[in-house]
């Protein structure tokens, strides 16, 4: 476990904003699960887990925020691809606030620690 | 290293036996693309499906967290479930506290905590009972398994004190046997209604009682003289019931003393029906009393047949006489033996 006393584990972090994270890489274009995994890889969120998110695609789904269809490969298995429906949208247009204004004021908190990144 | 079908199969199975505590329908819906997914996962890079993902059970235990309220409307189901379980605990707690008193006891749950040795008992013969009903020998209050009574009583005698060790060491056990013997209890609850119904049957239909009137005038009759309508003796009449049934009333002997009637009535019954001081000759009884008129209903249980008696020319038709008035006979057979 990454799991340690004197720092912010990143991992730790990381459950609070996944669905975010998740619904996010998501706004652009559907992806299947390993994809997803990708371009949260990609996009810097190297410790995500593998586990972790193809469980938060299958509790966004079971929350309604996502729908799937599966894309037959020519080489590979099925894929089932995940796409925002509208209350996948709105749930990210809410979570994206949140998520900000919370950044905002770590950040302001932190700035005037004279901590600035 | 190319990780085979096998591999993701086995990887799979074990992630479902790490989330076997789940309902079904949530673990299968938590893993049904799983076996896609891994190979996704195994086509883009070497090693192992273990040393990629970690072992499947780690695997599970982050699924199962990140899935977190795996599916929603199963949740609030049973956060609905939950409520409703509390209010239904919390209203047999208050009526729990307020029949003990009547019954001399804080709640009524310490009294039933007193007798529960005793279902303990009885859920042992209730289990035998059982077994005996499904080994052949049908439902009877001492079970017969194998139709036989003596093996009966040998399993009683080995259930009832295992049940009774179980129900000290119930709180002993884990939770899946305790919700088997939860299920157990149930169904010998019901076997035993059903055996309690099944005696209130039994009493009711092989046991029939009859209910006579209390005020039946002939109540204290033991005897039966019948005579014709011109108040002469009628000898071995046959009597029956309204069921056909003979009636064998009377004193099987008879002192026989002809020349004194007067002494026969002083010394009392029994005396032979020519002794019946009721109707002869000399005294036409105009009304022969009470029980009255008849003669003995064959004392001696002589199956031969006589003089029956004509109902329509009885005095008094005091329900007495024979349905089937077999014609008058030839006795032959005829007196009451002495």
């Amino acid at each position: 476990m990454h799991t340690t006393l004197d720092g912010v584990d990143t991992t730790q972090l990381l459950k609070g904003v996944l669905d975010l994270a998740v619904l996010a890489v998501l706004r652009d274009s559907d992806g299947y699960g390993y994809d997803i995994l990708r371009r949260l890889r990609e996009a810097g969120l190297e410790e995500v887990g593998d586990a972790s998110v193809y469980g938060t695609l299958r509790r966004l789904f079971a929350a309604g925020f996502l729908t799937t269809y599966v894309v037959p490969s020519e080489a590979g298995p099925h894929r089932k691809y995940y796409a925002l429906n509208a209350a996948g949208r709105d749930q990210l247009t809410r979570s994206g606030k949140t998520w900000r204004s919370f950044a905002t004021t770590m950040d302001t908190l932190l700035d005037d620690r004279g901590m600035a990144a | 290293m190319t990780v085979t079908e096998q591999e993701i199969t086995d990887y799979v199975e074990r992630v479902r036996a790490a989330l076997a505590d789940l309902p079904p329908t949530v673990r299968d819906e938590l893993t049904e693309d799983l076996p896609e997914h891994l190979t996704e996962v195994a086509a883009e890079a070497d090693g192992t499906l273990v040393e990629r993902l970690g072992e499947p059970a780690a695997y599970a235990a982050e699924l199962r967290v990140a899935a977190g309220a795996a599916a929603p409307a199963r949740d609030r189901r049973g956060e609905r479930i939950d409520a409703a379980v509390r209010r239904l605990r919390a209203r047999v707690d208050r009526l729990d506290t307020r029949l003990g008193p009547l019954l001399g006891y804080d709640s009524a749950g310490e009294f039933l905590r007193l007798l529960r040795p005793a279902w303990w008992v009885l859920r042992g013969y209730l289990a035998v009972a059982l077994l005996g009903a499904i080994l052949g020998g049908g439902l009877a209050l001492l079970p017969r398994p194998f139709n036989s009574a003596i093996l009966g009583l040998l399993l009683l005698a080995v259930a009832i004190p295992l049940s009774v060790s179980l129900g000290r060491r119930a709180h002993e056990l884990r939770r899946r046997p305790r919700q088997l013997m939860h299920l157990g209890a149930v169904v010998l609850a019901c076997f035993g209604l059903v055996l309690v119904g099944q005696f209130g049957g039994l009493a009711r239909s092989n046991y029939p009682v009859e209910y006579y009137p209390v005020d039946n005038p002939y109540d204290s009759a033991r005897d039966v003289f019948v005579y014709d309508g011109e108040g002469r003796l009628v000898r071995n009449a046959r009597l029956f019931d309204q069921n056909g049934t003979p009636i064998r009333i009377g004193y099987p002997d008879c002192i026989d003393m002809p020349e004194d009637q007067e002494a026969a009535v002083r010394n009392g019954y029994p005396y032979c029906p020519e002794q019946a001081p009721f109707g002869p000759r000399p005294v036409p009884p105009a009304a022969p009393p009470a029980v009255g008129p008849t003669a003995t209903a064959d004392p001696s249980g002589t199956p031969a047949p006589t003089g029956a008696a004509d109902p329509s020319g009885t005095p008094e038709p005091t329900g007495t006489a024979a349905p089937t008035g077999t014609p008058p006979p030839t006795g032959p057979t005829a007196e009451p033996t002495r």
